[in-house]
């Protein structure tokens, strides 16, 4: 009976194959989830139109972002507030912050002026100047 | 010399489908996840005063070579704009920017004061706004009244 030899050898090759499909699912992964993560800080605002607006630059700047809804609620981030609590906080920030700080308004575009009004001077009164308004490419 | 028959050279070529298949649904899940089904936002900027210029608590007054100013008021009542230039009534927003335009080309410089209804939906008042902006007017200001 003729028996193998030892010194037949195998090629042991290396498969990459499994390793990329694994690479790269973990790419699309932390891509997705970050992607997502973003997109939940900002609510969802049927936002007004205009013309002459500019894209939104994302400079480092220090910014506070206020959603103002459709029936005039105020909110800071996620959290509801009144105009008043708008006015300290930002007077604090503003002390806080040794940078410019920048107020950006997300308003409903059904929502009364009289809801907006009280935000804008509650950044005059905090010397806060930088303000801008979140608003859609008008078609 | 024996020359290897051409036949004999024939490998085995016939393409496997499935990396292709892996890589390519892998790529359409990629670009279906990260394709951003929000519209864009882009912003406004609305400064509120110019650096050096007048403080908050005070109402903004007018310099001496600012004494004239053009003083938009905006109203809405049941569904319908009321527009006023400096008193004189406006038909139409777009009568609105004839005449912007035309004040624009006599002087840009010119403060433009906003005073808005409280009533009166915010997307009108921003269309008015982003007018003003579109005849290059370089000082817009919202009026805005002060409660002690």
């Amino acid at each position: 009976m003729r028996l193998p030899r030892l010194g037949c050898r195998r090629s042991v090759k290396f498969n990459v194959t499994p390793l990329i499909d694994v690479v790269f699912l973990l790419i699309i992964f932390f891509l997705v989830s970050s992607h997502l993560a973003q997109q939940e800080t900002q609510l969802e605002l049927a936002l007004p139109s205009a013309a002459s607006g500019r894209e939104t630059d994302d400079s480092p700047a220090e910014r506070v972002t206020i959603n103002v809804l459709a029936d005039g609620q105020l909110l800071l981030g996620s959290e509801k507030v009144v105009a008043r609590e708008i006015s300290r906080r930002l007077r604090v920030e503003r002390e806080e912050t040794s940078d410019e700080l920048e107020v950006r308004i997300r308003a409903d575009r059904k929502t009364a002026y009289r809801h907006v009004e009280p935000l804008l001077l509650a950044c005059a009164q905090a010397r806060i100047w930088n303000v801008s308004f979140a608003v859609i490419e008008k078609e | 010399m024996r020359i290897p028959h051409s036949s004999t050279l024939q490998r085995d070529f016939s393409v496997s489908m499935t990396p292709m298949i892996d890589v390519v649904f892998l790529l359409l899940i990629f670009f279906v996840c990260t394709a951003s089904f929000q519209i864009a936002e882009s912003i406004l900027p609305s400064p509120l005063a110019l650096s050096g210029a007048i403080s908050a608590e005070l109402p903004p007054e007018l310099t001496e070579t600012e004494l004239e100013r053009v003083l938009i008021t905006i109203l809405q009542r049941d569904n319908e704009l009321i527009l006023t230039v400096n008193a004189q009534n406006c038909a139409s927003l777009a009568r609105l920017s004839e005449l912007l335009v035309a004040l624009s080309n006599i002087d840009a410089t010119l403060p433009v004061l906003l005073d808005i209804d409280g009533d009166t939906p915010l997307d009108p008042v921003i269309d008015v706004y982003d007018r003003c902006r579109l005849a290059s007017f370089r000082k817009i200001h919202f009026a805005a009244e002060v409660r002690q």
